[in-house]
């Protein structure tokens, strides 16, 4: 399997002497959801911030198909988007200006991005809010904005940091449906989240962090068998890991 | 418990002294001195327009118009905050406390105001209505009731869930007010006691009735206080710059297509920077002003070599006041994550600073010409305008923009 991203043995915080993460490994191949789990404070905003290239590590590295952000800043960043826990706009551009926008900033062509617009802006019951500022968006219309340029650059990493806060029922059915298809097109997704029950049913595998390092980490199967329970759910594991114990 | 009327003295205090930094602010500026100048110069000219006015000048109506705008103005200054939504709403039957208090801040300080207004509008008063003190007295006291009905019912009006309800009684209060207003400037005392009765009524059976049915409409108070702190700190930004003040965006459609940048990787940011400029914050207002004002010297200043010096003061005006936009999208994590050429965006911003200060410099020599200017000056304005904006733009802006890195 094609691994996409690669971090190795990364270790880095907001200062030298205080690390939050500790020694953190892991890779997400192509085709597949890997789920970032730990409580809050464990490290998994941390770790996106190095994975994106907007923190530097004290040690160990990132790299997106072979390459850290320092070798090839435009290359590296080119080749992921992400959608941020709180979403970020900007106040003074319509929804079509920010999907033009980010079109533009990832070197679309026009027909292509033309071609992809439409279908996601239908997929998430915004055709009619093309025209609309921020200031008359919901919490939930804002996450899509962020949901919708992500997937319009159809990269071949997406980082997604909590995505389901505020999105409503049909918005979630269709991200969802959407993360699929594009895994299945040969994507890789890091997806940080608290709902466990919706990680169990679609990530491929699970890392859990706990205070700055991997706690745990496999596929259901595997993370079951580490505990010893097969009737064991996500949530009895990630209970299990986070309060320190190791299997 | 909660002392209510310890955190009212606190709020109280607070707004108090941002409000004073402010107007310390605004007084070194040099704008006292402007104000002194304005106001000397204004009562001169009212003394001289008093004179010549005719007999038959219907002062009444100007006054009833006056007052009728500052009774029905009646809004209460809450100083609330956005907090109190979570954190005062369960005490909220306990509130009266908090309201009385600023209820009467808000009943001295418009009380005031009309004090204020009447004194400047008594030689006006005195020479069409009556010239007799004890009039006067009458007139100064009623007048201070009427805000005060206008205060305690404008408060209760805000209760109403809709803005068109609000509306509604506020014309109420609008007619109400302007008989009251005809009456007692007509001296007709006697008609003024019915006014006064029907008044007694209202305050008490409907805008009573109000206050029964209906609970606080806290977002609604919070939107009204906000748009008053706004005020002031809109007039500050004038003077300084004021972290606080709320970006309010524009939609200006009319000025999209001024805006659209043809589709390109490399043209990222280009879109941006106009759209911001037309829509947000007050950079087209300031860049339009600056035009204007720059207009005005060059009519009133005689032709001569002072005009190309004043095109460069008003394009050195211009570039300065917008090189906040450079920064407007601060701390937004997007401009890190595009996979962009860094030079990019200050190439974008640096080719729209340079247009804007073109079609100024075009302006003020298209300007010049149309006024009967000599072809000589108009021509070394031009000039003169073309390599001063080069020069700002190629140097001056880089040099004060690109720092940081």
């Amino acid at each position: 399997m094609k691994k996409i991203l690669e971090v190795t043995g990364l270790t880095g915080g907001y200062s030298p002497d205080r690390p939050v993460l500790h020694d953190v490994s892991f890779n997400v191949h192509a085709n597949e959801i890997v789920g970032l789990i730990g409580l809050n404070g464990a490290g998994k905003s941390t770790t996106i911030k190095h994975v994106l290239g907007l923190m530097e590590p004290s040690r160990g590295t990132a790299k997106i198909n072979g390459k850290t952000f320092q070798e090839e800043p435009e290359e590296y960043r080119g080749q992921l988007s992400y959608i941020p826990e709180t979403p970020i706009l900007y106040e003074e551009l319509t929804l079509w200006e920010h999907l033009e926008m980010t079109a533009m900033a990832y070197g679309l062509e026009e027909q292509t991005f033309l071609t992809r617009v439409r279908p996601l802006l239908a997929e998430f019951n915004m055709e009619n809010k093309i025209k609309w500022f921020p200031g008359h968006f919901s919490k939930g219309m804002r996450q899509k904005v962020m949901i919708l340029c992500a997937f319009l650059v159809e990269p071949e990493l997406y980082i997604v940091d909590e995505p389901f806060v505020g999105l409503d029922p049909l918005g979630i059915h269709s991200f969802l449906e959407l993360m699929q298809a594009f895994k299945n097109n040969g994507a890789g997704i890091l997806m940080s989240t608290h709902i466990l029950a919706t990680a169990e049913r679609y990530c491929d595998r699970f890392i859990i962090l706990h205070e700055g390092k991997i706690a745990m980490e496999g596929t259901l199967q595997e993370l079951k068998n580490q505990l010893g329970d097969p009737s064991a759910t996500l949530d009895d594991i990630y209970i299990h890991a986070s309060r320190g114990k190791r299997p | 418990m909660m002392d209510f009327t310890k955190i009212w003295r606190e709020r109280k205090d607070q707004y108090f002294s941002l409000a004073l930094r402010y107007f310390k602010l605004i007084g070194n500026s040099g704008f006292m001195l402007s104000l002194y100048i304005l106001f000397v110069t204004g009562s001169f000219y009212y003394a001289q327009i008093l004179k010549q006015l005719p007999a038959n000048f219907p002062a009444i109506w100007l006054l009833v118009a006056v007052f009728a705008y500052l009774l029905t103005k009646s809004p209460v200054r809450t100083l609330l905050r956005k907090g109190d939504l979570v954190f005062l709403l369960p005490v909220e039957s306990r509130m009266k406390e908090y309201f009385r208090h600023s209820i009467r801040y808000s009943i001295v300080v418009q009380s005031f105001i009309i004090v204020l207004i009447f004194v400047a509008l008594g030689p006006l008063f005195s020479k069409y209505i009556s010239g007799k003190g004890m009039e006067m007295i009458i007139t100064i006291v009623l007048l201070l009731a009427a805000k005060l009905w206008n205060i305690k019912t404008s408060w209760e009006e805000q209760r109403l869930p809709y803005q068109r309800n609000r509306r509604n009684y506020t014309l109420l209060r609008l007619a109400v007010n302007a008989v009251f207003l005809y009456l007692l400037f007509q001296k007709a005392y006697v008609f003024l006691i019915a006014v006064l009765a029907i008044m007694y009524v209202l305050s008490n059976f409907v805008f009573g009735y109000i206050k029964k049915v209906h609970g606080y409409k806290w977002e609604h108070l919070l939107e009204v206080e906000n748009g008053m702190m706004m005020k002031l700190y809109r007039v500050a930004n004038l003077f300084t710059d004021v972290p606080q003040l709320s970006q309010r965006v524009r939609p200006r459609a009319w000025l999209s297509t001024l805006s659209n940048v043809s589709y390109n990787h490399s043209h990222t940011f280009d879109g941006l920077y106009r759209k911001t400029f037309f829509r947000s914050n007050d950079y087209f207002e300031i860049y339009i002003r600056l035009i204007l004002i720059g207009a005005v010297f060059l009519f009133w200043i005689p032709q001569g070599w002072w005009h190309p010096i004043i095109v460069l003061l008003f394009l050195h005006a211009t570039g300065i006041q917008l090189l906040p936009l450079y920064k407007h999208h601060k701390g937004n994590v997007w401009f890190e994550l595009y996979p962009v050429k860094q030079q990019w965006r200050f190439r974008a911003f640096q080719k729209w600073l340079r247009l804007l200060m073109l079609i100024q410099a075009f302006l003020y020599a298209a300007f010049l010409l149309a006024m009967g200017g000599a072809w000589t000056i108009g021509g070394v304005s031009v000039v003169l305008a073309v390599i001063f904006v080069w020069l700002f733009t190629e140097y001056y802006t880089k040099k004060q923009l690109l720092r940081v890195r």
